[in-house]
């Protein structure tokens, strides 16, 4: 562990770490446009150089290409490093087009950060002399590059190669006329490739689902956990709610990759990024639908329809016992949802007709860096609670289905899952007529929708505090930037209500009190607590902490 | 090609067979004992051909100027396997000496290379010639092709169990695959982006990430005679730590431009009078560029009584570099020099790094307003200044190359810019 000093300030670094790292530990920033931390180094920019000495002899080094050694006293504020930084900067600007009013990136901009702190230059150069290369080049379907923003740094180009492990953006030309490309006959298209939007310092590769849609000033950002697969990669939400002009429906403006060591490091796949359009989607489901009569009686509400529920459970229990009653979970619903979903129906109301799985279920694609083929965050979450298909003398799904094909059940009750994908349209008629009621609690319009007596809408997962386990055992919580559509409600608090209805004095105020009794009594959430899991989570009780992993392609191409 | 080099004067050591009929061909160099010493070295211990090269004070030739001994014994002890690269890049404007290697004694350049694989323990060979080399290259292939068929060249070469084979490799025509961690990038099949330092050595990490000696034709050249007349007589050929001859290219305003071989510390007059004649027109010189175009710039006085090697350059303010000596007359205007150069330079710059990809465009967008009558007093500042900006801040000496001289000229004629530009 090499200790050095920092400004005059000591610290200890792991052997190998680098001055901008080092430098980062004690918060002083080395400020970079080439280095990231995932990528390899190529020391281009010559932004992070800065004053060293060792062994009585001062020199300038490259903060992101030297790595900290017993003894060395780093000096980043001196005027020799103001000026090296100027002079990096105003090469930088040179040619820069100086668009930043209509820059996707202003705000958020290395450059104007970074001119800001430390260039503050008159520009020496005329407007008229500055050279100009592709404006709006197309590079993939999700992204656009500006080649006169580009400061060349190839972290976009670095990333392809080593993360996503495909040759898809190349810097072509050489000198001054140096430009990002594609290679010939090549796109970027990669699952990926929206990263190189993250991670390009300045305004030169833009986001086509972002672009001249909001500055960035206006956004607030809520670190979460994407739902998309069983990975539950770590996010950013960026929302805004107050000017939504040119897509007032837009709540969710775009979502960032959050870093988390043990699960994505700084990536997200496109699946991920762009699946949020779900939540805004013209096709949510905001209110509460019924077939019954209840339309003369003045708005209908959710409260109204759980009281008509909770009155056909119990007559369908008290009058064919707790076997008439059947519930087909989904492995979409966070662990407070399936805490309170099993304490009702399988501890109190004793039905064991009850399950998550169901064939025919969505798959995606999958690859060894971050998508996986489960697009259910919670599958796993779901099996601790006791929910296998099968195992242990349960049900599953299709059992239940086939179960209510033949009447056996008055009361079916689904959630998320979209009948119409597991039956045909004479199977679902038939359904209908056998099953005396049907109570669906869903996000967005599907197939069970129709044959559903009642329907409940359901928060989606940027509009609740819940919390989900992956794959491999990892807790993770998301947050709540703003309230559920229309009246969309927690799924817990839908059971919650039910219980009391049913006469069950259960008074949770929060998922985090949920939580909090989940971690009292199932064993597997033993010593977990809502504060506890943090902004990166917590493994379940008795499952190890996974060993650290690079996320990168299995077949890395060199370094540019 | 003309069969008579253009190698006059001078003494003839390296390049005593250049022009001799028949020398490319192996059979008549064998004659004249092509390969002898390639013989002496493979009976020594590997360790010391290279303790006998470093004795020998023999300088690169490329322009570095790094002796090439020490850096053969730069090579980590148990990495292998182990690379030679043969740097015939050779594009410096103004230089044009290791063409003549290439054409006129191709063995040469082999058997020093075969030296120089032998010291380091190398499997193998590669001679990266610059793109626009196109006979050279077609002498070379036949060269190493008679070389093959000798066993000379491939397994078991002179029944030592040493095996080594050779490889022709040709560059695009980018000045920047002379440097020598871009040339490995380029032989790598990569862009010839030049590597970030450190490591600062391809002899520790080089080619596909194994020890490497990159030197240059003439350096490897040399070793052969170094073998013929000992470390001894070699080093005191030259002056004081600069072993043997040396070829100088002369070039710009002189009555017999050409490539001179001459002992290295000979005095600049020599060249310049005795054997280039003098200035064209028996004008007066004005100024003089030492060691090919990246080199600062001597004015007439500076270089007086001014010695051809490392050191004697040094002193006077620039650098021996690739010995390619310029002349320039009274008659040349030092703004439009600097153009020539900057043109060179901004074409050049790989577009790596931010200081040389942008710095280089921005002198040659300078220069060129100051001679079409636009400039500004303010701009010969900038000049300078921008110069400062890119000296020593980039990733390989490219920026060096265009800030060295663009300073030079800025601050040694500066009142031929001041002509130029309005208030």
């Amino acid at each position: 562990m090499p200790k050095i000093e920092i400004d005059g300030k000591p610290v200890e670094v792991p052997a190998g770490t680098n001055l901008v790292e080092a430098a980062k530990l004690l918060n002083i920033e080395i400020p970079t446009y080439c280095y990231h931390p995932g990528l390899t180094v190529v020391g281009s920019c010559r932004m992070c150089q800065v004053e060293m000495e060792q062994n009585g002899r001062t020199s300038v080094v490259l903060g992101c290409n030297t790595p900290a050694a017993d003894g060395m006293k780093v000096i980043t504020t001196s005027e020799k490093v103001h000026t090296l930084r100027a002079s990096a900067l105003e090469f930088l600007l040179q040619n820069h087009p100086l668009d930043c009013p209509i820059c996707d990136d202003a705000g958020e901009c290395d450059l104007q950060n970074y001119y800001m702190r430390y260039g503050l230059h008159d520009s020496r150069v005329n407007l008229l002399d500055k050279i100009h290369k592709h404006k709006v080049h197309d590079v993939g379907p999700t992204v656009v590059l500006d080649s006169e923003r580009c400061v060349l740094c190839s972290r976009c180009v670095r990333f392809c190669r080593e993360v996503a492990g495909v040759d898809e953006l190349g810097i072509f030309g050489h000198g001054m006329q140096s430009e990002l490309m594609n290679p010939p006959g090549k796109r970027l298209e990669n699952d990926y490739s929206g990263n190189v939007v993250d991670l390009c310092p300045v305004g030169a590769l833009t986001d086509k689902d972002f672009r001249f849609k909001r500055r960035v000033w206006y956004m607030e950002r809520t670190p979460s956990v994407c739902t998309g697969c069983s990975r539950g990669c770590n996010i950013n939400i960026d929302w805004e709610i107050e000017r939504r002009y040119k897509d007032p429906q837009r709540r969710i403006q775009r979502l960032k990759p959050r870093y988390n060591r043990m699960v994505n490091e700084w990536w997200m796949c496109d699946r991920g990024r762009y699946g949020y359009h779900a939540v805004d989607a013209p096709d949510r489901l905001t209110a509460p639908h019924t077939r019954s009569e209840t339309n003369g009686q003045g708005a209908l509400t959710v409260d109204l329809v759980l009281q008509r529920a909770a009155a056909k459970i119990k007559a369908a229990v008290s009058k064919n016992g707790p076997k008439s009653v059947a519930v087909i979970a989904s492995p979409h619903s966070s662990n407070e949802d399936l805490f309170l979903l099993k304490s009702l129906f399988v501890d109190t109301l004793k039905v064991d007709t009850i399950d998550i799985n169901v064939s025919k279920e969505e798959t995606g694609k999958q690859d060894e860096i971050l998508m996986k083929a489960d697009l259910t965050p919670n599958r796993r979450g779901a099996e601790e609670f006791g929910f296998h298909s099968g195992k242990n003398g349960g049900m599953s799904g299709d059992d239940i289905l086939s179960g209510a094909l033949d009447g056996d059940y008055d009361v079916l009750i689904v959630v998320h899952h979209d009948l119409s994908r597991l039956m045909g349209p004479k199977e679902l008629a038939k359904l209908d007529q056998r099953c005396d009621y049907i109570l669906y609690l869903g996000t967005h319009e599907n197939g069970t929708v129709p044959v559903a007596d009642d329907v409940i809408p359901l928060a989606m997962s940027a509009e609740r505090e819940a919390s989900y386990t992956n794959f491999e055992g990892r807790v993770q919580k998301t947050a709540k930037p703003f309230e559920p559509r229309g009246q969309a409600r927690d799924e817990w608090s839908i059971w919650q209500d039910l219980a009391q209805l049913l006469g069950i004095p259960w008074k949770y105020a929060s998922a985090a009190d949920v939580f909090d009794a989940m971690g009292n009594s199932v064993p597997s959430f033993k010593g977990l607590t809502w504060e506890g899991l943090g902004n990166s989570g917590k493994m379940l009780a008795g499952v190890p902490e996974p060993a650290y992993r690079k996320v990168q392609s299995s077949k890395p191409l060199p370094a540019y | 090609m003309s069969a008579t080099p253009n190698v006059s004067g001078g003494v003839r050591f390296l390049s005593r067979n250049f022009g001799l009929p028949g020398q490319t061909g192996i059979e008549s160099a064998m004659k004249r004992g092509a390969y002898e010493m390639l013989k002496r070295a493979v009976a020594m211990k590997p360790e010391d051909v290279t303790a006998l090269v470093k004795a020998s004070g023999l300088r690169g030739h490329g322009g570095a100027g790094f002796s090439a001994g020490m850096k053969w014994s730069f090579v980590p002890k148990d990495k292998f396997p182990r690379y030679v690269c043969v740097n015939a890049d050779e594009s410096e404007p103004g230089t044009c000496k290791d063409r003549l290697i290439l054409e006129y004694d191709p063995h040469l350049l082999l058997e020093g290379a075969l030296i120089c694989a032998f010291a380091v323990q190398a499997e193998r060979i590669y001679i990266y010639i610059r793109g626009e080399y196109f006979y050279p290259w077609r002498v070379m292939e036949q060269a190493i092709a008679e070389a093959r068929a000798k066993g000379l060249i491939g397994q078991n070469i002179l029944g030592t169990g040493w095996s080594c084979d050779v490889q022709l490799a040709t560059g695009a025509g980018q000045y920047i695959c002379g440097e020598e961690t871009g040339l490995i990038e380029s032989l790598e099949g990569k862009k010839g982006w030049p590597r970030l330092k450190p490591p600062f050595y391809p002899a520790a990490i080089g080619l596909w990430g194994k020890p490497t000696i990159v030197n240059n034709v003439e350096t490897l050249s040399f070793v052969p005679r170094i073998f013929e007349i000992g470390a001894e007589a070699f080093a005191g050929m030259g002056s004081p730590k600069n072993g043997g001859t040396g070829l100088f290219s002369l070039s710009g305003c002189v009555k017999n431009p050409g490539v001179y071989e001459l002992p290295m510390g000979t005095p600049l007059q020599t060249l310049l009078y005795d054997l280039g004649g003098g200035i064209c027109g028996n004008r007066k010189l004005k100024a003089l560029i030492p060691g090919g175009s990246s080199s600062h710039i001597l004015k007439a006085e500076e270089c007086e009584n001014l010695k051809l090697d490392f050191e004697s350059v040094a002193a006077a303010g620039s650098m021996l570099g690739s010995a390619a000596v310029m002349a320039i007359d009274e008659s040349v205007s030092i703004p439009r020099l600097t153009l020539w150069m900057a043109r060179f330079y901004a074409h050049e710059s790989c577009g790596q790094c931010t200081p040389c990809r942008e710095g280089t465009g921005w002198i040659l967008r300078l220069v060129t307003r100051i001679l079409e009558g636009r400039g500004r007093k303010r701009d010969v500042d900038d000049l300078f200044q921008i110069a400062d900006n890119i000296d020593g801040k980039t990733i390989c000496a490219l920026g060096q190359a265009v800030a060295w001289p663009t300073k030079s000229y800025v601050t040694k004629f500066r009142h031929e810019f001041d002509a130029l530009v309005k208030e």
